[in-house]
Parts: C-alpha cells; structure tokens; sequence
C-alpha cells in the first residue's frame, strides 16, 4: 500500500472517529507517554526524585525530634507529625520541576508544534498533572513504608492512606497548574526559577507543615489559613495522627476549589500565552 | 439514477474538486507594536500548488507560515486555509496543515518511532492504526533505519527529516514548510528536495518559505517575493525570470557610472541596474551579441573593466530588479 493509500484511509477515519471528550483522552495519554518515557530514560533523576521525600524524613525527623516541644506540636510522633509535611514538600518541589519540560519545549519551540495541532489547550497543564499524580504516588508509598519502620502507625489505616493520596492530587492539581502558568507567563526560564525559589520556601514557612496553627503568632496564623498547603497538611496529618474527623472532608472540599481555580487560570494563561487561539 | 461511470475520464470528471484556492488571504496585516511586519498581503495557493515565499531574513515570511498556521492572530485582513477562517475557525485549520517549523522540533530522550507515535496519537489517528502509520510515515522519509534510535543521537539532517515525517502523519491537505533546507549540508538538502518532490507527485500542495533561490526556483511552480512584509512580484518562476530579460551579463567595473552612461543609450540594452557591490547588470536579448558589444564600449571610452560574464536571468535577477538589490547580498549583511 502506498503512502497516499494509507494517508487517505487513515484521513476518512478520523473525520469519523469519537467524540471531543474520547479525542481529549486521547491527546492526555500521549503527552503523559511522553513526559512518562523521558523521566523512565532519566535513570538518575528518577531514583533521587523518587527517594528524596522518604531520604527527608529519615534525616529530618531523627536530627529535629529531641529540639521539639512535644506539647506544643500536640503528639509525641514526631515523624508522624512531620509526614504530612514532607508529603506537602515534595509536592511543591515537583512542582517547581514539573514545569521543566514546559520551559523547555516553550524555549526550544517544540511547544509551537503541539500548538499547531488540533489539540485541546488544557491536554498539556493536565498531561503533567497526570504524570506528576502518578509519580508522586509513588514517592508517597515509599514514605509513608519508611514511616511505618521507623514506627508510625496509621490512625485510619489503608483507607486512611488512600484519603492521603488523594488530598496530595487535590493539591499538586493546585500546584501544576500554578508553576505551569508561571512557566507560560515567565519571558525566559530565568524569571522562572527565581519566582519558584523565592514562593516555595515561605509558602511552606506560612503553613503548618513545622508547627501547628494553634502555636503560631496570631498573623502568621492569618497567612496560614488562607495557604492552601495547610489545608492539605491538616487532612493528610488528621489522617495519619488522629482519625477519621469531618474537618477533613472541609480540607478537601477547600483543595478541590482551588485546584479547579489554579487550573482555571492554568488553562486561561497558557491560552493567552500561545496567541489568543481558541 | 447517476449514470455508470465507464471510462477513466468519466471518473475524473465526475470526481474532479471544485477549483477553489487551499490558502486565500485578503489584506492581511500584522503589527508587532510599532513595528509593521506584514502589510497588506494578497495571496492565492490553488490545490496542487508548490508555493514559494521567496525573500531574504526577516521579510517576513515567517510571520506570514505562522498566521496561516494559526499561531498568531492577523492584526487585519483574512486569510482561509481549505475554506476556513485561521482566526475563527483555527481547529479545522489546524487539522488540514502539516506544519513543518523552520527550527527543528527538540524531542528529548525519545526515540524516533516514539516520537512519530506521540504525534499521530495528538492528531486522533485510530490507536490501532498508529503503527502502522508511524511506519509509513518514517519510511516515506527514510528513517525506518533508525526508528529505534534516540532523538539525541539522529544528525540534523535526520532530525529534520523526521519532523518532515511528522507532517505527513495526519495525511494533511497542506503542508506548510518554513525554511526546509536551513542549516543542512548538500546531501540532507537533496533529501528534503526529494520529498517535496515526491509530496508534489502525489497531489500535495505545498507553502514553502525560504531564502533559497535555487531551493525556489527547482522546487516551486509559483513564487512569491517578499521584502519588508510586501509582496514584491508573484508569478511562476518560468515567467518572473522571463520578464526580466533574456540574459544578464555581469560587469565589474571602478567606473560603474561611466560604463551605464556609454551603453544605456544602445538599442540592444532592454535595462541597467547597479548592485550594491557596484557590478552593473545590463539585461539584454542576447548575450553572445551583447558581451562583445559592451567591452567595445568600454575600450572605447576607455573604462577599464575586470570581470565580464553572464548567466541567464536566476530569481536573484528578479529580486534585484524589483528591489534594487540583490538576495545573496542581503543575506550577507544580515
């Protein structure tokens, strides 16, 4: 068969073929292929990102511990105080890398190429939404195991633990979509990173990843409760510490709308950034 | 009761398209703040079509492959491609063009199969189709040989050809390449010579950029030449070098002012223009009768000449004789 046999058959069916919502799934599989491949290929950057939250607890929690006010942070397991935190960490750090490859195919035009396809805006912010759920899944696992040898005991156990993952997609739903949209906004990768460095540290400062709201000054108390990372701590540290209470399902439903607001505004810049297509 | 269909010519008539133009655009105008790139563009690829936008850096030719592409928005006027609107109705446009950027398209740690697979995965070919298809696609370009291999390892030349590849994928109605052949070496520029050709035996069309006049000249059936984001002359590159003149000689000369003034009064001289580089170009009917007669001339009022030839008119001679200067001096200085 001839290249042009084949072009015009292969042209026929995709006039025909699904729906926008089965083309949409289509365009996320591929671009989660892709992202999933490379980082697959990056032997080492998938072994230290992979390890890295699990490296923290083991060091942070053995080096902190004895400095801590058991009182204050309100439970004597401090490694099970600190796993809602490092959890929380990891997802902003991912996030910050994540927006990587974004950077790079803007800079490298590649992005100019997915942009003159029929694609829709959102299937690139929500490709690497996807791929960092999975990865993070993963990395979560792995803590939550080096927790239990260390001796932390789930409060609500294995279903407990789903709720945690999925409070950590709640938020790196929030998360990607921001560094994503500060990737398209930023006029080179530069501004970027700066941006990311100087946000990262102070929204995990602001919150109550270290200490919890009840200990902290009245104004930093005020920032924390509008931190959408405290919302995901709390519910990730009610979870592991406490049990099952119904200000996690308040946390959640917090997590939810900002994540669809950050993706909002994920999809809304990256529009504006490709040139005001529809 | 259509009738039967019994020869081929019934067939062809009966299926013959609508003649319609593939890209129409219609005063089509972009400004980048102050600066004007595009000014009041007109043009009219028909079905079939290998068309040159011919002109040096920064022309705008560019700009022009990336309204067409739906990648930025016209200031004013149209442009349709296969009927649709590329402001209001980018998606159908986007589905009709194989786009092939003048950079070429980095893909990381894949290799070249995957990356074929990616993409016509982004264009909704059928799943079980895409194999397949990949195969075909790679093979049209030859890189079935290395579909296995990393992104990384390919050359440039085999990396533009597999974002050639990559065009082909959803069989497209129009293939927009921007500056095929830059930055390759002579083999990799036959190569992509080549597929445009095969694409043109098939029926493609085809809008093709570049700065490139013998890349113009072999490969397009029309050309248009742009400068400062106007089009200049349009016409197929057979006729554009015919309007020029028959033949050109090239004089290099210290008194190149002198020289205009001794011959532009003999009735053989159809036109001077000068280059910048201060070579007269006297375009006459014939040069074998011309060449002699202008060194006689030139002895005659005593001028002293250095280097005489000729050639017949290149799209280099239209370019100068609608600009004043010339392509590959323009592309010197940029």
């Amino acid at each position: 068969m001839s290249i042009e046999q084949v072009a015009d058959e292969s042209r026929a069916r995709v006039h025909t073929a699904g729906g926008a919502r089965r083309r949409w799934v289509q365009e996320v599989l591929a671009l989660t292929r892709r992202w999933w491949i490379e980082l697959l290929r990056e032997r080492l950057n998938l072994a230290f990102s992979i390890a890295q939250p699990a490296i923290w607890l083991v060091f942070f929690g053995a080096g902190v511990e004895r400095a801590i006010d058991a009182e204050a942070i309100g439970t004597d397991d401090y490694t099970g105080f600190m796993l809602a935190g490092i959890i929380t960490f990891t997802i902003v750090g991912n996030g910050v890398s994540g927006a990587m490859p974004l950077l790079w195919d803007k800079e490298t035009g590649y992005l100019d190429r997915l942009m003159s396809m029929p694609i829709a805006r959102s299937s690139v912010i929500v490709s690497r939404f996807v791929f960092q759920v999975a990865q993070q899944t993963v990395q979560i696992l792995l803590v939550v195991m080096v927790a239990l040898v260390l001796g932390v005991r789930l409060a609500t156990g294995v279903p407990g633990l789903l709720v945690i993952l999925l409070a950590a997609a709640l938020l790196t739903m929030s998360v990607t979509a921001a560094f994503s949209a500060l990737a398209y906004a930023v006029p080179q990768h530069g501004t970027f990173f700066a941006v990311a460095g100087f946000v990262s540290l102070p929204l995990l400062f602001m919150s109550n990843a270290f200490v919890p709201l009840d200990v902290m000054p009245a104004w930093m108390e005020v920032v924390a409760r509008v931190n959408p990372l405290t919302y995901a701590i709390d519910a990730m540290r009610t979870l592991a510490l406490d049990g099952w209470e119904p200000r996690i399902a308040v946390s959640l439903a917090v997590l939810t709308l900002v994540g669809a607001l950050c993706l909002a505004l994920g999809t809304w810049q990256f529009r504006k950034q490709t040139g005001d297509r529809a | 009761m259509p009738h039967r269909l019994t020869t081929v010519a019934d067939v062809a008539v009966a299926y013959a398209p609508v003649m319609t133009a593939v890209i129409e655009t219609s005063g089509l105008r972009k400004v980048f703040g102050e600066t004007v790139a595009i000014e009041d563009l007109d043009l009219q690829v028909e079905a079939g079509d290998v068309f040159g936008l011919l002109g040096p850096n920064g022309a705008g030719k560019t700009t022009t492959i990336r309204m067409l592409t739906t990648l930025l928005a016209p200031t004013a006027g149209t442009a349709r491609v296969c009927g649709f609107d590329v402001a209001t109705r980018s998606s159908e446009v986007r589905r009709r063009i194989g786009y092939v950027m003048q950079t070429v398209a980095y893909r990381g740690l894949l290799t070249g199969r995957e990356c074929v697979e990616i993409e016509a995965a982004l264009y909704h070919l059928p799943r079980r189709e895409i194999p397949e298809r990949a195969e075909a696609v790679l093979k049209a370009v030859g890189m079935l040989p290395h579909a296995d291999r990393r992104w990384t390892t390919y050359s440039g030349g085999m990396q533009k050809r597999l974002d050639l590849a990559c065009g082909l994928l959803h069989a497209p109605e129009v293939l927009v390449l921007d500056e095929p052949s830059l930055g390759l070496d002579v083999q990799s520029r036959h190569n992509v010579w080549e597929f445009v050709h095969d694409r043109r035996m098939g029926g493609a069309t085809i809008l093709l950029a570049t700065n490139y006049l013998d890349e113009a000249d072999r490969l397009c059936n029309k050309v248009a030449i742009i400068d400062h984001g106007h089009i200049v002359v349009q016409g197929s590159p057979a006729d554009l070098k015919r309007s020029v003149g028959a033949d050109v000689i090239e004089v290099a000369t210290g008194e190149p002012e002198r020289l205009r003034r001794a011959i532009e009064a003999e009735p053989w001289v159809k036109n001077i223009v000068g280059s910048e580089q201060g070579d007269l170009h006297v375009y006459v009917e014939d040069a074998s009768l011309g060449m002699p007669a202008v060194m006689r001339l030139g002895l005659e009022h005593g001028i002293e000449l250095g280097r005489v030839t000729y050639s017949q008119p290149s799209l280099d001679d239209v370019f100068l004789l609608h600009t004043g200067r010339e392509l590959r001096e323009v592309e010197m200085a940029s």
